[in-house]
């Protein structure tokens, strides 16, 4: 098994499969102007957070975090900041500088409150950094640098029975060649947090854990939500999924069986390697950014009927084990498993062919997300606006 | 395994498990094998079962757990007879 990819060395020693310009509006105003910037620059990635002064407390904390976040992930080369808050631009700018990474700013006060000087001096500004950044060569790297999210979406009992598992064996395979991994989506440990706990590294985690499935299901009964319905959502239960329970179970053994080290919030990096919990939304938009903020590679993905949707900064691993959707989404899966469900093939067998895909993707092979432009990335949010 | 040869309809994650999973869609009547520690076993369908989806291995009460994984999934909240579709209908969540 390989052990080694090819990825970009970034100056604080982390490694990126990708090098990519990203083009991040950090104030809602400015969104429509970086937009068009990123569309003249293709390649370039575009952030656009939507909200701005209004944003309070816990929200304003988790939303600096998640942009540097992203502007640190080790998948960018250089961020162009577009911004109508020269304060806020500073600040965010200052976290990403921390990594030595390339960071240029513009603000609506550089350029008299005009955009389409903005949107010109974007374009100069993005094209001089795109063309730095192509400069940058990939060298061999261990797999011990990367930190990867574990997501399932449209699930199907497939899922929890196939490419979650096979999900898990990557998992413990790369955390026990030095790598980490995450898995979020707290709704979806409901009912499996006994398996969970006994996993956890010590007391404070078995708490955090146990408080944050206690949070996410106040947080359903404050709200008067069945979970019938919600999660487990309608397409689950045409797929074949009854309770949250059943979803659960599944959806935990992607997270494989290595000691969870600890519990992070939406977007927060994880200070040690390892297995990894992030406390935070199931719905995959959110779940993702929260993975690409807290600097994860590259996300592996499993669906049951078929999900288009990826990450923007990190390309997501597409996997299938339902033998119908595999049959059908050619263009959207990057792995199919349907074989093991059907008991043609071994979780074994599965794992070390998914494994050689892994490698291939992070050392450059692009994922059908990628090559359909099937992404983006969304802030999470709490409370109310000023 | 020859691919040809259909040596089973379901898969039983668990021996304690009282649902089985389908790999393909079954039909009302059709008599299904599934593996259960190296045997086969048979059991004939009283409901049709989509691809994907639960069927009990045996008689379960109301009020008693439906297992899958060797955990509980929920509880039955009507008789379940052996060879029937486990869903919605029947079984419902503890913690929802």
């Amino acid at each position: 098994m390989k052990e080694k990819f090819l990825g970009f060395e970034r100056l604080d020693g982390t490694v990126g499969i990708r090098n990519h310009l990203l083009v991040m509006s950090i104030t809602g105003l400015t969104g429509p102007i970086a937009r068009k910037i990123s569309l003249n620059l293709p390649g370039s990635l575009l952030i656009d957070n939507p909200y701005g002064s209004g944003i309070l407390g816990v929200d304003r904390l988790r939303q600096d975090r998640a942009m540097i976040g992203f502007g640190n992930n080790p998948n960018i080369g250089a961020v162009l900041i577009i911004s109508g808050d020269p304060p806020k631009t500073e600040a965010i700018k200052k976290g990403i500088n921390k990594t030595g990474k390339i960071v240029e700013t513009i603000t609506l006060e550089d350029c008299n409150h005009d955009s389409i000087s903005m949107f010109e001096k974007g374009i100069r500004l993005g094209a001089k950094l795109m063309l730095e950044i192509s400069r940058k060569r990939r060298s061999l790297h261990h797999v011990s640098n990367l930190f990867v999210g574990l997501e399932c979406g449209r699930s199907d009992p497939s899922s929890g029975m196939v490419a979650n598992p096979i999900m898990g064996l990557i998992a413990d395979y790369l955390i026990d060649l030095g790598g980490s991994a995450v898995i979020g989506e707290t709704t979806e440990w409901l009912g499996a947090e006994h398996l969970l706990v006994k996993r956890a590294k010590n007391n404070q985690v078995k708490e955090e854990i146990l408080n944050a499935v206690n949070f996410q299901k106040n947080l359903a009964i404050s709200n008067n939500v069945n979970l019938l319905g919600n999660n487990p959502g309608y397409t689950n239960i045409e797929a074949g999924l009854s309770t949250i329970e059943e979803k659960s179970l599944g959806n935990i053994t992607k997270s494989g069986t290595k000691v969870i080290q600890s519990v992070i919030d939406w977007g927060e990096k994880p200070t040690i390697d390892g297995m990894h919990l992030m406390h935070a939304p199931a719905y995959a938009p959110e779940s993702l950014s929260g993975f690409s903020a807290a600097g994860c590679q590259l996300i592996f993905f499993s669906t049951g009927v078929g999900n288009s949707f990826n990450n923007h900064i990190s390309p997501s691993i597409k996997i299938s084990a339902n033998p119908k959707t595999c049959k059908k989404l050619h263009e959207q899966l990057d792995f199919k498993c349907s074989q093991v469900f059907e008991g043609k093939k071994t979780l074994y067998h599965a794992s070390d062919e998914l494994w050689e895909i892994f490698i291939d993707i992070c050392s450059g092979t692009r994922t059908w997300g990628e090559i359909l432009s099937e992404s983006t990335e969304v802030f999470s949010r709490i409370g109310r606006s000023l | 395994m020859n691919t040809n040869n259909r040596v089973y309809d379901a898969i039983l994650l668990n021996p304690i498990d009282n649902v089985i999973t389908s790999i393909r869609s079954l039909k009302k009547d059709q008599v299904i094998n599934i593996k259960v520690k190296e045997k086969i076993i048979k059991i004939r369908l009283i409901d049709d079962i989509p691809i994907c989806h639960k069927i009990s291995i045996n008689e379960i009460k109301t009020g008693e757990n439906i297992k899958k994984y060797g955990e509980v999934i929920g509880i039955a909240f009507n008789f379940i007879n052996k060879g029937s579709h486990v869903h919605i209908h029947n079984v419902k969540s503890l913690r929802s």
